[in-house]
């Protein structure tokens, strides 16, 4: 039973900086982020400096940028590519990844240490572009959305972590589930898999996120433009150069490009900003069991 | 019996040609895959009921398959090179000289001499002996240029409304350029009381003739004779930024920067950035594309901002011995090649088919423009224009640009595309404004011509070290990183000829007075 | 319960096979399942490790791999004596070190910070906010950037203006641009990385700090002498993954904000190989730098292991 102990004046001092911490974080968390936002919102007419922008009262906001970009057809259809890249990625990833991860948990198992080594010797080989690209046209992924994630479908970190936190389910649950005679088999799916929810969310998300940013990846096998996924459309937009010489027209319309360039990357990062709160408390705990043994 | 065999063998022969001629009729259609540069990369790709994919289908028995090249320059330099690395070139695609070399050496992309017979469309408007010298190399042609931008269809440009207010002349040599560029910076020439204006606005901009300080710079360097990368006379063969001349312009480019009188963001501004820079009125002087300026939407922006600003034409200003220029003007195509794979497959026909179909009246206009009625209409004058039609699928709307992806493959430039394309109109005070009000003046200003410029090779070994050590070392000295002296300029040349300047010269001055192009 | 024999041993004697094969046949199911994982591996992860040999090759686009004419380790002497190797390991070398040095102890603060904080507001707020720059790609954070630090229109010049200072081109500057690529970093990804600490932290059991208060241990000497310690194997776990790549100084990021100006201080080993490897389809250079920095971090991971194993009995493996 903790006893309410009145604090120390060092503990008063350290509540308050931890306090002051966080407000100075979050000032220096926010005005950039301000920043894009405002400039999203920028009317077409707008003079002055980088504070101005910042301080423009509300009413004067556009919304060119954005009806701009989602009346536009590719962004919407590059919207559906990310979307079903992301949840086939993911569901990919965590299909190969998990029996991995499990696999490499078990103290017991014959081979392991062989296993390990097999695991992380790619990770310190990285071959650079033409040995991965040689293999994943040779497989005939070209023009395939699984030419974004099935090269990245294992990453080794997120199967250390998943090991670790397999690791970290006590023994004392398998070890009973095995006196009772289950086989392994049973004691994966029976008592370790409904246990995993935290851990396949948190590395579930950490692959999303990786397979939605990615660009190089789409750039490179994916010829056909309905099938292009938001960072390629974004990187267009966002670095187009001297060979969109139709200088005397925008696809764009009204906005002034660098509002179209802010609103395109929030309009990018919104799925993500929006999933994650909602799978917040899985993260952490998954993250945190994930941890514990290190 | 006799009979019988008489029949028989009429039917046979009946039947093997019925079965001939319906062979021939049913020929399957030749696929062929096309890495084009989209005319506007984010307004998407044609739809997939495009009418183009039937004609050519119909007419010419091809099955067109399309994949746009990203905007930027090195995503598609590396999109093409990844493919051919893996011997995956697709069969007709566009590329930049220098992966198109790369590719050449490799025995990657085909020689497409014996094409040029079977397009006698492309041959009219396109294929002079420039074009083709342009992609010959060592006796072959290995693409088929097509024609890039406007020439010369850049200037300097000047705001007038802040001359007026400051009492000023239009400069005519580069100190009264530096006089004023002075008064624009520290002289509030928008009045506003504030000191948030400069003279001069660059950034930088390189292109293979335009090295060092890039393209915005070349008025200055123009003075001083330097301007370009390459000194294209025979008598002073060599790179610009070794000649004493070049020091020169250096020194006047420091003086700009050291007294503030440019845009100090230029080392590290894009070009969109640049463009809004002006629209916000930053500063008074810069060299800008004629549309890029004064196109309607491009200008709205400005014109909102201040409906009594005016920029005019400034011509460039003299040097110190009399010259000057704009900077430099060389023929500027675009390279189509045709894989190595293409040709094993037999498909070059079928692409040189498909090619000059693009430059016949009906492709030109259906890629250029779109279907008469739907995206364009024509105006008594006989002139294409976007009024008369649909809003949303007029070729200028954001659905009409998705038709018209394909129109850098079949635009030369005509009086039709200039008139269509850069219509006049009004501005917020009554003026009567437009891209082609400028362009004329632009081309009548002293330019460089550096024909055969753009067919250097680069350097055996060593190019992007070379480079960047020569780009670097310009801006360093420019930016006060190190200190703009003789000496350290000689030490700067000398690093230079190490790294293989001095041999580029060499081979550069050999293959250019070889194919003739040293004046 | 017989004993069990521990995992990749084979005892020498008789029984001892019998057991291990015993431990094979009772996780039949484990193999299977994991095979299927074990194949994607050999394809997508050493597959491309066979092609890598292009690195001791002249790479011919149409010989392909084993065709291409062997030229040893010309490639990567090429490197080696390249007018900028030095700067380029530097740089690299300079930006992957320095990023560790400021964003693992600045996501630690961060967590610990987030995990003190009574007021649920606050924390929540600055949670969210801080994980949030990890979505931005930096096509974005260059802009972002230039808001802040550009010399005629940043928000950062615009204060010193007003205070009567001079702008300050810290983009081109050598002085500042390492900085901004540190900070930056930092700005981006302490939060997100901040979230395997904070796991870490809210993993601690909770009557430790009860003991502690019980002691009468100040909140400071809580945070130093139990806090700390508790996710110290974490702590040592992400320093010694980060160290395993330490050569990755961040191409993305790098290539965004460079410019002519500061080459100098901004080229890393990737940018490098970007502009000479492929650019100029000089591929087998390309692979031979990679497998360059391959080694190199694996030497560092093994050592940094060892150092660390000896000086606190955890390690990696």
């Amino acid at each position: 039973m903790a006893s309410v102990i009145k604090p120390s004046k060092s503990d008063r001092a350290f509540n308050v900086f931890v306090v002051a911490s966080l407000v100075l974080l979050f000032i220096i968390l926010f005005i950039p982020i301000w920043s894009t936002i405002t400039l999203s919102f920028r009317p077409n007419d707008f003079i002055g400096s980088a504070l101005d922008g910042m301080t423009l009262p509300p009413w004067r906001w556009s919304v060119a940028a954005f009806r701009a970009l989602l009346g536009n057809n590719s962004f919407v259809k590059a919207t559906i590519n990310s979307f079903r890249i992301f949840f086939e990625g993911i569901a990919a990833a965590l299909l190969l990844t998990t029996p991995l991860a499990y696999a490499l948990s078990i103290k017991t198992l014959p081979g392991r240490k062989f296993l390990y080594l097999f695991v992380i010797i790619p990770y310190l080989f990285d071959v650079g572009l033409v040995p991965n690209y040689l293999l994943v046209t040779g497989l005939g992924l070209t023009n395939k959305l699984a030419a974004v994630y099935l090269p990245g479908a294992i990453s080794v970190y997120n199967t250390l972590i998943m090991k670790s936190f397999f690791e970290g389910i006590p023994e004392e649950l398998k070890e009973s589930a095995r006196i009772d005679g289950a086989s392994e088999f049973t004691v994966l799916m029976r008592i370790i898999l409904p246990l995993s929810k935290p851990i396949m969310l948190t590395i579930g998300l950490y692959y999303g996120v990786r397979f939605w940013n990615d660009f190089f990846n789409a750039m490179l096998y994916l010829n056909d433009s309905a099938l292009q996924p938001l960072p390629i459309l974004l990187r267009n937009i966002l670095l187009s150069s001297g060979m969109n010489e139709y200088v005397e027209v925008s696809a764009f319309g009204e906005a002034p490009i660098e509002a179209i360039k802010a609103a395109s990357v929030l309009l990018a990062a919104i799925p993500m900003l929006v999933a994650y709160p909602f799978i917040q408390k899985y993260f952490v705990k998954g993250t945190m069991l994930g941890s514990l043994k290190g | 019996m006799k009979k019988f065999l008489q029949v028989a063998m009429v039917l046979l022969f009946a039947g093997v040609i019925v079965v001939s001629v319906s062979a021939q009729g049913t020929k399957k259609p030749v696929t062929i895959d096309l890495w084009y540069g989209a005319a506007i990369t984010e307004a998407g790709p044609p739809p997939d009921d495009w009418v183009v994919y039937k004609v050519v289908r119909d007419k010419l028995g091809i099955e067109l398959k399309l994949t746009a090249l990203p905007s930027n320059e090195s995503d598609q330099d590396v999109k093409v090179l990844a493919a051919a690395a893996a011997n995956q070139l697709p069969d007709l695609f566009m590329v930049r000289r220098d992966p198109w070399i790369t590719l050449i050496k490799q025995g990657l992309v085909a020689p497409v001499d014996d094409m040029y017979p079977l397009m006698p469309n492309r041959a009219q408007n396109y294929f002079d002996e420039d074009s083709i010298s342009f992609t010959t190399i060592n006796d072959k042609s290995y693409g088929m240029a097509v024609p890039g931008s406007l020439q010369k269809n850049e200037g300097l440009v000047i705001r007038k409304d802040w001359l007026n207010k400051l009492g000023l002349k239009m400069p005519t040599t580069l100190d009264e350029l530096y006089n004023v560029l002075y008064a624009f910076t520290y002289k509030d020439p928008d009045g506003n009381g504030k000191n948030d204006t400069y003279g001069y606005g660059a950034f930088v901009e390189l292109f293979d003739q335009e090295q060092y300080l890039g393209r915005r710079f070349e008025p200055i360097m123009g003075a001083f004779g330097v301007a370009g990368t390459w000194n294209m006379t025979k008598t002073d063969f060599g790179l610009n930024v070794k000649k004493p001349e070049y020091y020169e312009a250096l020194q006047f480019v420091k003086k700009m920067v050291d007294n503030k009188v440019i845009d100090p963001d230029w080392p590290s501004l894009k070009k969109d950035d640049f463009r809004a820079a002006w629209k916000q009125g930053k500063f008074g002087v810069m060299r800008e594309q004629f549309a890029a300026l004064a196109a309607a939407a491009n200008y709205a922006p400005f014109d909102k901002n201040f409906p009594n600003g005016e920029w005019v034409a400034l011509a460039p200003p003299k040097g110190p011995k009399g010259k000057s220029a704009t900077g430099v003007s060389d023929a500027n195509y675009r390279i189509y090649a045709v894989s190595a794979r293409a040709q094993k497959a037999g498909k070059k026909e079928a692409i040189a088919k498909l090619m000059d179909w693009m430059a016949s009246d009906e492709g030109y206009r259906l890629l250029g423009w779109g279907v008469e009625g739907v995206n364009y209409s024509v105006d008594a004058t006989g002139n294409i224009t976007d009024k008369g039609v649909p809003d949303d699928t007029k070729f200028s709307s954001p659905k009409g640009q998705t038709v018209t992806q394909l129109r850098n493959m079949v635009f030369y430039n005509s009086d039709l595309e200039l008139n269509a394309r850069y219509p006049y109109f009004t501005t917020a005070n009554g003026r009567k404004q437009g891209p082609l009000l400028y362009l004329k003046t632009f081309q009548g200003y002293p330019w460089v011509n550096v024909t055969g410029m753009g067919t250097i090779m680069p350097p055996a070994s060593n190019a992007a070290d070379l480079k960047r050590y020569i780009n670097q070392g310009v801006q360093e000295f420019v930016l006060g990183k190190k200190p703009l002296t003789k000496e350290n300029y000689d030490a700067f040349v000398a690093q230079m000829d190490k790294l293989g300047a001095a041999e580029w010269e060499k081979t550069a001055k050999a293959q250019m007075q070889e194919n003739g192009y040293l004046k | 319960m017989a004993d069990t024999v521990p995992a990749g041993m084979v005892a020498p004697t008789k029984s001892g096979t019998n057991q291990l094969w015993r431990n094979v046949k009772r996780h039949k199911s484990i193999y299977i399942l994991s095979s299927i994982s074990i194949i994607y591996f050999a394809i997508f992860k050493y597959v491309p490790i066979w092609n890598s040999q292009i690195a001791f090759r002249d790479f011919q686009a149409l010989q392909g791999v084993v065709g291409s004419p062997w030229v040893g380790l010309r490639n990567f002497s090429d490197f080696v004596h390249s007018y900028y190797f030095w700067e380029l390991i530097r740089n690299t070398v300079m930006y992957s070190v320095g990023k560790m040095i400021i964003s693992i102890p600045s996501a630690i603060f961060l967590a610990i910070c987030l995990y003190e904080c009574r007021i649920n507001f606050l924390r929540k707020t600055v949670q969210t906010l801080a994980y949030l720059p990890h979505f931005l790609s930096w096509v974005i954070m260059y802009g972002i950037i230039m808001a802040l630090l550009s010399p005629s229109s940043g928000l950062l010049n615009d204060i010193i203006k007003l205070f009567g200072g001079q702008p300050v081109s810290f983009m081109t500057d050598t002085n500042s641009f390492p900085w901004i690529v540190l900070l930056s970093d930092a700005w981006k990804e302490s939060g997100w990385s901040a979230i395997i600490f904070l796991a870490a932290l809210m993993g601690i059991d909770p009557s430790l700090f009860e003991a502690a208060m019980v002691e009468g241990a100040s909140a400071w000497q809580r945070v130093r002498y139990i806090t700390l310690p508790s996710i110290r194997p974490v702590i040592v776990m992400v320093f010694l993954l980060r160290m395993g790549t330490i050569l990755d100084a961040g191409f993305n990021q790098i290539f965004m904000l460079y410019s002519l100006p500061v080459y100098s201080v901004a080229d890393i080993i990737d940018t490098w190989i970007y502009r000479q490897g492929i650019l100029e389809f000089r591929f087998g250079l390309a692979t031979a730098v990679g497998l360059f920095k391959g080694a190199f971090g694996f030497i560092l991971l093994f050592v940094s292991n060892k150092l660390v194993r000896k000086t606190s009995g955890t390690g990696l493996y």
